[in-house]
């Protein structure tokens, strides 16, 4: 230090931003350590569920590696005050800290060497990785090295192998139901959670009740004496089935811990299946046993997850390669549509430098070139919005919109094409806003369809009967948006219109209709199609209305 | 006939390049009228000269169509096409239909301004010629039946002593009826008289 006063302006008022996490792994680290001496059998000193080193690996795993040397010493604090109450030795405190520290840096460190990015359990892959390095290898080796520092200090006299076995499976336990807990929570609340539907809290709900009633029934009953049934052990399956089914990831890796704490809280107080004779049997069994249920049922969660997930994302890229088609057969009137802006700046840009130099500009009339000119780019701007926001491959994402302004902007991205086709656009929306809730990109991707079918279904007709006639309307709870043409119609049942690849076009995909259908689905609509008696083909997109407030 | 000025006619559906076109013209010293359809130019008054700018592709009835329309209307105003995107198609149509010219958009000042002009000049030739052929042939009405035959004869060479006996006449009265014609048609050789004559027939291809 020099003396010199700080600079002011280093001086921040607000917390730094390492603080919050430092605390929450010191905190979260005594809690879990207070609640594992809680689960330890006496007279052996190991617990049946050893928490910290599991939440130490899952803090690792969500934060980038450069930090990881600072969160691995803001456990120390913890791990001190929560170990020194207990009258164990000061060194053996510090060899515990290092080896559980050992066990976080090779779980953490042997998962970021496969994949190098905070781990998502979302694939196969990545929670074989998990069940690898974290559950099987950072316990085991870390394992090795504490039994090693307990026989050097010299504390106690376990025999080794004892010491290595028991340590080995209480942290089995607690890395496979710690961390898939944290990463999932972490990675739901990380993705911006959606609000559940009521009925999905009540779901919950109920699954709770169930799973805790189920627990109850099984780990929390007197110990009889005589030999359990071992059909007993099947009572919370059910329960935990449904939490993988329903809910996912998140639900079994939320019903397994409190099967586990159920479970060994039972066995501490003598209750359940699993109390015998040897404390160091019963703790055996119990882990044993949550770990022959929690592999499986973590890992079929997970393969549905991503199988669904995979699903999605075909779907979201099928929906996007029929848009970006769609976009390409429309390349040559979106052209249209920024030239003509073009061409009103050139000239009206021209017209005034020609004024400037005859001499015979006034102000206003400039004034008025200038406002065109600003129109005009605006427009030019507004295409391309609309158009980079169609061509790019987003995530579904629902918000409120107006059905008019939809049926406007599609209106504009079309206007160049329907010019070409020589198509009149004859716009009648209704004068009050149409509220619905959607992806604005779908469903703009929706009306881009009916409205360029409807445009090339009239390429035969005369040039006065060229009309495509888009038409909204709100009625009770609903919104629909009818597309009408004046072409030849169609001779196929309307159901085959909807058929994915089925097409009349030389050169169309046929996909358009199908995932247009498929979209007004997924907004909890309908698409109808239907041939009007006076020639041409009618389109009816019905979309719930969003109620006001 | 009026002498009033040439005037621009532009047909475009694009009310911001409409206003800019009619600027730009203006700002040339021309005399612009605006039309957003073709239905609208077609209901408008027809000036006295001018050309016409249109739009290639419009709504509705389209440039080509307009094109067709005018010729049947027999507005042989000349016609300068502008178009958003060069389909040669479309452009050798108009071309063949006898377009002055096919600029695409955005069009620079110049382009449009020497196709205008080409325009107005084509237009005011082309009156001319109506003009001279509407004098040839209101002096042909005054030629009496004899006149005429005569006429028909000389123009393709015949000498006065073979129109006699083609006519059954004398040479003498062809010489008369000759003579007259030729004062009635203003002119004062043979080659002026086929000129002036051949001015008056159908073009053929």
């Amino acid at each position: 230090m020099d003396g010199h006063p700080a600079t002011p302006g280093l001086i921040s008022t607000r917390p730094p931003r390492w603080l919050a996490p430092v605390l929450a792994v010191a905190v979260g680290y005594y809690l879990a350590a207070r609640l594992g001496f809680t689960f330890t059998l006496k007279p052996y000193p190991i617990s049946t569920l050893w928490p910290p080193n599991a939440l130490l690996v899952a803090v690792l795993l969500l934060a980038r590696t450069r930090d990881w040397w600072w969160l691995l010493a803001a456990a120390l604090p913890a791990h001190l005050s929560a170990e020194l109450q207990s009258g164990v030795p000061a060194a053996m405190v510090l060899g515990w800290y290092a080896s559980n520290c050992s066990e976080a840096l090779i779980g953490a460190g042997l998962v970021r060497a496969f994949i190098p990015a905070p781990l998502r359990l979302h694939s196969l892959r990545n929670s074989a990785a998990f069940l690898l390095c974290v559950v099987l290898a950072a316990p085991l080796l870390s394992s090795f090295i504490d039994a090693t520092i307990v026989r050097l200090i010299g504390f106690g006299d376990s025999p080794y192998w004892d010491l290595v076995s028991r340590r080995f499976f209480s942290n089995v336990l607690a890395e496979l139901t710690v961390v898939p807990l944290v990463l999932t929570w972490a990675a739901a609340v990380g993705s911006g959670a959606k609000a559940l539907k009521p009925a999905r809290y009540v779901e919950a709900a109920a699954l709770a009740i169930g799973l805790l009633g189920a627990c109850l029934l099984v780990f929390e009953v007197p110990h009889s004496g005589r030999q359990t049934s071992p059909a007993l052990f099947y009572i919370p399956l059910p329960f935990l089935l449904w939490a993988a089914v329903r809910f996912g990831p998140v639900g079994i890796a939320t019903a397994l811990p409190v099967m586990t704490l159920a479970a060994i809280w039972g066995t501490v107080h003598g209750l359940g299946p699993f109390v015998s004779e040897q404390p160091h049997e019963t703790a055996r069994d119990v882990q044993l046993f949550v770990i022959a249920v929690a592999v499986p049922l973590l890992l079929f969660a997970i393969a549905l997850d991503e199988r669904e997930r995979l699903e999605r994302d075909s779907r979201a890229q099928l929906t996007h390669l029929s848009r970006v088609a769609t976009l390409g057969e429309l390349s040559g009137g979106i052209a249209h549509e920024l030239n003509q802006p073009l061409t009103a700046i050139l000239s009206n840009a021209q017209a005034a430098r020609s004024f400037l130099a005859s001499k015979t500009a006034d102000p206003e009339l400039l004034a008025e070139i200038l406002e065109d000119i600003i129109t005009a780019d605006q427009r030019a701007g507004h295409v391309i919005d609309r158009l980079r926001a169609m061509f790019k491959r987003g995530e579904t994402h629902f918000e409120p919109l107006e059905v008019n302004v939809l049926v406007r902007e599609v209106a504009t991205l079309v206007h160049g094409d329907l010019t070409t086709r020589g198509v009149q656009l004859d716009l009648r929306l209704a004068e009050r806003p149409l509220p619905v809730k959607g992806d604005r990109v779908q469903l703009e991707q929706v009306f881009l369809n009916l409205m360029m079918n409807g445009a090339e279904a009239m390429a035969a007709c005369g040039s006065g009967d060229r009309v495509l006639t888009v038409g909204t309307l709100a009625t009770a709870g609903k919104v629909h948006v009818n597309v009408v043409d004046h072409g030849a119609g169609f001779a196929v049942p309307p159901a085959k219109l909807f058929e994915a690849f089925y097409t009349t076009k030389p050169n169309g995909l046929g996909l358009g209709l199908s995932i247009s259908r498929s979209i007004v689905d997924a907004h909890g609509g309908k698409l109808w199609a239907s041939t009007r008696r006076g020639g041409g083909a009618a389109f009816l997109v019905t979309l719930p209305s969003l109620p006001k407030g | 006939m009026t002498s009033a000025a040439p005037r621009v006619a532009i047909v475009d559906d694009d009310v911001l390049v409409l206003r800019a076109l009619d600027r730009l013209l203006r700002a040339a010293g021309l005399a612009v009228e605006t039309f957003s359809s073709a239905d609208e130019f077609l209901q408008s008054r027809r000036p006295a000269a001018g050309c016409v700018v249109m739009d290639l592709s419009m709504p509705g009835r389209g440039g080509l169509e307009l094109q067709r329309a005018l010729a049947e209307a027999a507005d042989s105003r000349p016609i300068v096409f502008i178009s958003g995107q060069g389909t040669v198609p479309a452009s050798v149509q108009a071309m063949k239909a006898g377009a002055v010219d096919f600029l695409t958009k955005p069009i620079d000042e110049p382009r449009l301004l020497d196709a205008v002009r080409a325009a107005l000049e084509k237009d005011r030739v082309l009156r001319e010629q109506d003009a001279a052929r509407a004098a040839i042939t209101s002096r042909l009405l005054t030629l009496t039946e004899r006149e005429r035959q005569v006429l028909a004869h000389v123009v393709v060479g015949k000498l006065n002593k073979q129109i006699a006996a083609a006519l059954g006449t004398a040479e003498k009265t062809i010489k008369v009826h000759r003579a007259r014609m030729m004062r009635k048609m203003q002119v004062d050789s043979l080659a002026e008289l086929v000129q002036a004559w051949t001015v008056t027939q159908p073009l053929r291809d």
